[in-house]
């Protein structure tokens, strides 16, 4: 029970030092001054189109920062010594509107400074840190300069036939990729709404000359567009013009400076879909870019473009008069998208999608099965007790609602996109994790040994943490359009489903048998034995793959109907096919094997970590092999992933090993035993 | 403890043949190879192509595969699926006690045999091929994805014909590169012979530097030169060295190359042409092909992107099926939405050419399918469902009348 | 197991429609040859009548036109790839409004266009096939944000002439991700030829912002169609 202790302790010193204020990153800003809470919220309500669908502006910023930081807060510390946890929204806010003091919130995660020391620029004490922009900004060209090269490098590498090992990008190598990325995103999301700043440009300012500039402070897009004296003429023509050299002719040169500056306005504010357009039966949003160029393609397009660049000019003024101003502004511009994406049936549920992330349900319900885990070690320093009993059900209660939040978020989900609940892989966790939570609680509700309890717990922290560590590490927009291929509610809901829910039921046989080897294991260190444990542990497993296998082999079939159906082949040796077939083949291993009484209890156990194995494989590995149609989620680093977590069932699979040679040992022994005795008898 | 011996007499083989058949322990290793057969096949796919390693490991008796080096020789899929097939006919059909407890069982296993069947009569009868047509084209001709044949056909001054003289691909495509073969008919007055048949080749000129590596003959300054086999087989454009000889007269050499055949549906194809006698023949390699019996135009083809990306949201077409002594059918076939007609079912499989935006001309692709066993798969669900869910009620009842009589038990 | 149950499992082997269909199964696996997966079986040379719609062909008179080998347009003012004659040179023709950009260890040709310069267009060769076709066009389709294509739908790919062989050619639309340092460029379109052969794979890669792209697209293919290799004088 000693042990018990010691992993408390660890637990709870391990909640406290995450839980107490770590020292913050400092930022440059003399001080801070947060967004009015009024401002923060409408600008929630803003939309755009991103990723295939109209959605709320809070969903970008969320994955926006989390692709840049690794998180979903800024944190930092001001010069006045103010601690300041900026949430995703109003860390956006400040970037599109309050660029300069962006620049200097701490942003960009590096995981070794050696990265930022190779381009020039002097790193913070500690090896992780978290970088603003004007830290990087003396180290920009070499950035853009080594970034430019380890993406060339990376290129050759996955060109270079079986991935030469030349090429792969070292640690560092890939870290300086991947800042000059997030560097370059940053800048043209700052530069966003430069046109309408009467010329302040805050990024890439060395690109315009002085005139320019000035010219910039003078004018904007938008009165550019009312003043135009040309007719609609081509993008082509329009370049051309400013290709040729300086006219001599002063009319003609301002002219070509207007053009020139309108351009670098229309490169620099690319990215953010923001505006509905005109046509109802187009559905392409658009950016300030586009339209800006659609404002010069053609006449009749003007007076709409003028008057939506127009909209983002009074925004930023509203900001820099007051609070109110600026809230209202915002209530205004999003009043006018809903005007026209509500009639057609766009970010119908934008609202929904903002409470799904506000909710953050899925870390709560992390939060919740670490807490039954502590609640439940806790009922193992009393076992059998009325005080144990009471603990376990108390901790099965939590993890109950863990699994009512888990659920509750899948839910919303599946409301928001209008979808069954698994459509990518990321909705695979929360689905799998909750399943695998139910199945360990109906365990416990049949059997009442605790165990159930144990086994929901487990793959609820579990579960739960993966999927947080799968959206931070994915850093992109989790609820996707689907391919034309998946586009049917039916196969989504039936097939998708119940393989999934397969899934989960091999990996809790994997975990009963964890618990059954590392209870003997420990027993048999102790020399005790608790035959009735393995026995109702046994049973409870064989029970768990039977399970499984119906599960896995009604959906593999399924599965094979859809593809029958939609693509005229039942089956088609795919490798996500392969790996449904396989998890279906190796239940009927351990079923059949049993049957021939080759797989005993030890044996049913160990075997349903193999299946978990093969389960890991077909879920996240085979996604990476790269072949097949099947392959829908490419994520990098997961073999890396999958090795480790396979070579910590191995460590399991090594203790039934020592066990059943333990036991042979101790079998012979006794037979020994038993002649001698005989022996003894007949002499 | 005496220890327990078989009975090896002549006499008692079908008894152990029997036993051997039906036993718990040969589909134990069966199932058990079948996964290892499975992995490994999954894995090779990576390396050499899911069609490769579909026929090497899946579409065997036997097959080798190297393991760090070292070759394991295994029995194949087909085997493997034989064996399994007869031992759950014999062992969970015929052996096995019939008594209601197992009723759900032997139901399920029925329809896994079922299943194996209908996979068996898959692969043995089926053909699959596809159709492009590009908006006003009708056709009821159908393309074999990865197989080619040897097309000779008279040709008028326009290029027209009505008929061709076939070589089939199984033949064709048995041709080693460095072996020739010499095939005539009454009804040609030219011998064939074909000198070597590459499965991937390309004809490069011999002025460019890569020729000079090239083996073969150079014919109309061009040589053949050999490839590597694609990992995705329907890439492969297979070429041949042939050689037509009249009974008087020189032979007349060419390389034919499939390549020359089409790679739009809106291209006719380029045969090799010349003449015996007064008649004008063309020789090309063409994609083996049959037809059903009716035709199908393509009216109009539909294709949705998600707005602002190039993820395809949906693509349909509207298509009319023509039938003599039939009124003309008009439908959709889409994604899901399959059509099933005269035993052919004609899927929505992809559009080209590639790269097209919504609003260019683009053809639409359809998979064509026939199937005896089609259906097969959801009957053998059906069934399998049932017979396990019969089984787990069975079990369940057990399970529950039992842990409630345990209780009693240990009072009592 | 007893003696007794044999004969009666035996006889029940020997009725059952089961075990009837299993025996046939059985044995017409060794009576067919290796099956294939497309199309009905047939003896050798066989008549066949051709469908109406597939009774014209196209008569050409060169080997050359009938493996697709276009006949290049005049040299016009080919440049040199490279200095010492005799070694195999690339030669191309540069388009209007495209200007030479450094050469690399990885691009034997570096184009770029447009009024920052921001389009590019590259010729790159690997020894080998390269990763194989499928794989490049879905990296190329992956740095634009675009869904990979299944390998039907890359068989489908159109052909364009590179080198007087057919490569498949690919347009995407999306969001360009390729260069680091840039980061995500919105709006951008990716044109690119790919030929993969035993001798080696070249790569023709163009990408930029999709009007400018548009605007580009017959240079492009004129730039395409121009590549060759030349082993004579620089300029013959």
């Amino acid at each position: 029970m000693k042990f018990l202790y010691t992993l408390l302790i660890a637990t709870a010193l391990f909640a406290t030092e995450s839980l107490s204020a770590r020292e913050l990153p400092k930022s440059d800003l003399d001080s801070y001054e947060p967004w009015d809470e009024e401002v923060a919220h409408t600008f929630e309500s803003l939309l755009l189109q991103d990723g295939g669908r109209v959605k709320p502006i809070y969903t970008y910023a969320r994955f926006t920062l989390m692709q840049f930081s690794g998180k979903t807060q800024a944190k930092f510390q001001s010069k006045d010594g103010v601690d300041h946890k900026l949430h995703y929204a109003e860390w956006l806010l400040d970037v599109l509107f309050r660029g300069e003091v962006a620049k200097d919130i701490p942003t960009f995660v590096v995981d070794d400074s050696a990265a930022v020391v190779q381009i020039g620029v002097s790193p913070n004490e500690k090896k992780r840190s978290v970088y603003s922009y004007n830290d990087l900004v003396s180290g920009r060209a070499r950035l853009a300069e080594l970034a430019g090269e380890y993406a060339e490098k990376q290129r050759k590498y996955e060109q270079s036939e079986r991935r030469d090992k030349q090429y792969e990008l070292g640690r560092v190598e890939g870290m300086i990729l991947t800042l000059g990325q997030n560097v370059s995103s940053f800048e043209y999301l700052i530069g966003q709404f430069g046109f309408a700043r009467d010329g302040q440009i805050l990024v890439n300012e060395n690109i315009l000359p002085p005139a320019l500039i000035e010219l910039a402070a003078k004018t904007s897009p938008a009165e550019m567009l009312r003043e135009m004296p040309m007719p609609e003429m081509s993008i082509d023509q329009l370049v051309g013009i400013i290709q040729q050299p300086a006219s001599q002719n002063e009319e003609e040169r301002t002219l070509q400076d207007v053009f020139r500056l309108y351009f670098f306005f229309a490169n620099t504010s690319r990215g953010i879909n923001l505006f509905p357009p005109q046509e109802s039966d187009n559905e392409v949003w658009l950016s300030a870019s586009d339209v800006m160029l659609k404002g010069l393609e053609s006449k009749d397009a003007r007076p709409w473009a003028a008057e939506q660049l127009q909209s983002i000019e009074t925004l930023v003024d509203a900001r820099n008069e007051s609070p109110a101003a600026f809230s209202a502004a915002l209530t205004t511009f999003a009043k006018n998208q809903h005007s026209i994406s509500d009639p057609r049936g766009e970010g119908l549920y934008s609202e929904l999608e903002v409470k799904l992330y506000r909710g953050k349900y899925f870390i709560y319900s992390l939060y919740c099965f670490v807490f039954a885990f502590i609640v439940m070690a806790f009922s193992w320093l009393t076992p059998g007790s009325k005080i144990g009993k009471g603990l376990l059900l108390a901790a099965g209660g939590i993890a109950l609602f863990g699994l009512g939040l888990d659920a509750y978020g899948i839910t919303l989900r599946s409301i928001i996109r209008q979808r069954p609940p698994i459509t990518n892989l990321y909705d695979t966790v929360l689905f799998i994790t909750g399943t695998a939570v139910l199945l360990g609680l109906l365990i416990e509700l049949f059997t009442r040994k605790g165990i159930g309890t144990l086994v929901a717990i487990v793959s609820g922290v579990f579960g739960m943490f993966l999927s947080i560590k799968y959206e931070a590490k994915e850093a992109t927009d989790t609820i996707t359009q689907l391919v034309a291929v998946l586009d049917t509610n039916f196969w989504l809901a039936t097939h998708v489903t119940i393989i999934n829910i397969g899934y989960a039921a091999a990996l809790v046989a994997a975990i009963i048998g964890i618990v059954y080897l590392v209870a003997r294991f420990v027993m048999m260190m102790l020399g005790r034995e608790s035959k009735d444990l393995y026995r109702s542990l046994t049973r409870m497993n064989y029970g768990v793959i039977c399970f499984c296998l119906f599960f896995s082999l009604v959906g593999t079939v399924l599965g094979g109907i859809w593809a029958n159906y939609s693509w005229g082949r039942f089956w088609g040796w795919d490798p996500k096919e392969n790996g449904a077939l396989m998890i279906c083949l190796w239940s009927l291993v351990i079923l059949h094997g049993r049957m021939a009484g080759w797989i005993r209890d030890l044996g049913v156990h160990m075997n349903s970590i193999i299946l978990a194995i093969i389960t890991t494989f077909s879920w996240w590995g085979v996604n990476n092999l790269g072949v097949g149609l099947h392959s829908y989620g490419f994520t990098e680093g997961v073999w890396g992933a999958l090795y480790t977590s396979w070579m910590i069932l191995g460590i399991f699979m090594a203790m039934g090993v020592i066990i059943w040679f333990s036991e042979r040992s101790q079998r012979a022994l006794k037979k020994q035993e038993k002649n001698a005795n005989a022996k003894a008898a007949t002499a | 403890m005496a220890k327990k011996t078989i009975d090896w007499s002549p006499g008692n083989w079908p008894k152990l043949l029997f036993r051997f058949f039906t036993s718990f322990k040969l589909a134990t290793i069966v199932l058990a190879l079948m996964t290892v057969i499975t992995l490994f096949g999954t894995l090779d796919q990576v390396d050499n192509g899911l069609h490769a390693a579909k026929v090497k490991y899946f579409h065997s008796f036997f097959v080798i595969h190297k393991l760090w080096g070292f070759p394991l020789l295994l029995p194949g899929g087909l085997l493997l699926m034989l064996v399994l097939f007869v031992n759950m006919t014999m062992g969970a059909l015929i052996k096995v006690r019939k008594r209601w407890k197992g009723a759900g069982l032997l139901i399920s296993h029925f329809g896994m045999l079922m299943l194996l069947a209908g996979g068996f009569i898959t692969w043995a009868f089926s053909t699959d091929g596809y159709m492009a047509l590009y908006p006003g084209m009708k056709s009821n001709r159908v393309e074999s994805y990865r197989n080619w044949q040897l097309e000779i056909m008279p040709l008028d001054k326009d290029g027209k014909t009505e008929k061709a003289w076939i070589l089939p691909s199984d033949e064709l495509q048995s041709i080693r590169s460095d072996e020739q073969r010499t095939y005539q008919t009454g009804a040609l007055p030219f011998e064939i012979v074909i000198n070597g048949f590459s499965q991937n080749a390309t004809p490069i000129p011999v002025s460019a530097p890569m020729a000079a590596e090239a083996e073969g003959k150079e014919i109309d300054g061009f040589k053949l030169s050999q490839q590597k086999a694609s990992k995705e087989a329907e890439q492969n454009l297979p070429g041949c060295y042939v050689e037509f000889r009249p009974a008087e007269g020189d032979p007349i050499e060419a390389i034919l190359w499939s390549g020359s055949f089409r790679f739009d549906p809106r291209e006719n194809p380029m045969p090799f042409t010349f003449e015996v006698g007064d008649q004008k023949y063309g020789a090309l390699l063409a994609k083996k092909s049959w037809t059903v019996p009716f035709e199908v135009k393509l009216d109009e083809f539909i294709f949705e992107r998600h707005p602002g990306v190039s993820t395809a949201r949906n693509y349909e077409s509207r298509v009319t099926r023509f039938e003599s002594d039939k009124p003309d059918t008009p439908l959709e076939i889409k994604m899901n939405e399959p059509m099933r007609y005269a035993g052919y079912t004609f899927f929505q499989e992809s559009f080209g050419p590639s790269g097209s935006e919504p609003g260019d001309e683009m053809f639409s692709q359809f998979a064509v399918a026939n199937n005896p066993a089609d259906q097969w798969p959801l009957w053998s669900l059906v069934v399998t469902s049932i017979g396990l869910g019969i089984h787990f009620v069975i079990m369940l009842v057990t399970f529950t009348t039992r842990s409630k009589k345990a209780p009693a038990n240990a009072a009592s | 197991m007893s003696l007794q149950r044999l004969p009666a499992s035996a006889h029940f082997l020997m009725n059952s429609p089961v075990a009837k269909t299993a025996l046939c199964l059985l044995s017409g696996t060794f009576l067919l040859s290796a099956c294939t997966d497309s199309g009905p079986e047939g003896p050798e040379i066989v008549e066949q009548e051709l469908p109406s719609a597939h009774r014209t062909f196209k008569l050409v008179e060169t080997s050359r036109e009938r493996f697709r080998y276009q006949t290049r347009s005049g040299a016009g003012d080919a440049q040199a790839g490279s200095a010492d004659s005799g070694a195999p040179r690339l030669v191309y023709d540069t388009p209007k409004g495209w200007s030479e950009g450094t050469k690399s260890m990885m691009r034997d040709i570096n184009m770029t266009f447009g009024e920052n310069g921001e389009g590019e267009c590259y010729v790159a060769r690997l020894p080998g096939a390269g990763g194989g076709l499928a794989a490049n066009v879905n990296r190329w389709r992956g740095q634009m944000g675009a869904e990979p294509l299944t390998e039907g739908e890359i068989a489908a790919l159109p052909q364009k002439a590179l080198f007087g062989q057919p490569a498949s050619f690919m347009s995407v639309d999306g969001d360009f991700t390729g260069m680091g340092g840039a980061g995500t460029k919105s709006d951008y379109r990716l044109l690119g030829v790919i030929l993969s052969s035993d001798a080696g794979a070249v790569f023709v890669k163009m990408t930029g912002p999709r009007a400018l792209v548009e605007a580009n697209t017959k240079a492009f293919d004129q730039f395409v169609g121009s590549l060759d290799v030349s082993t004579g004088a620089p300029g013959s």
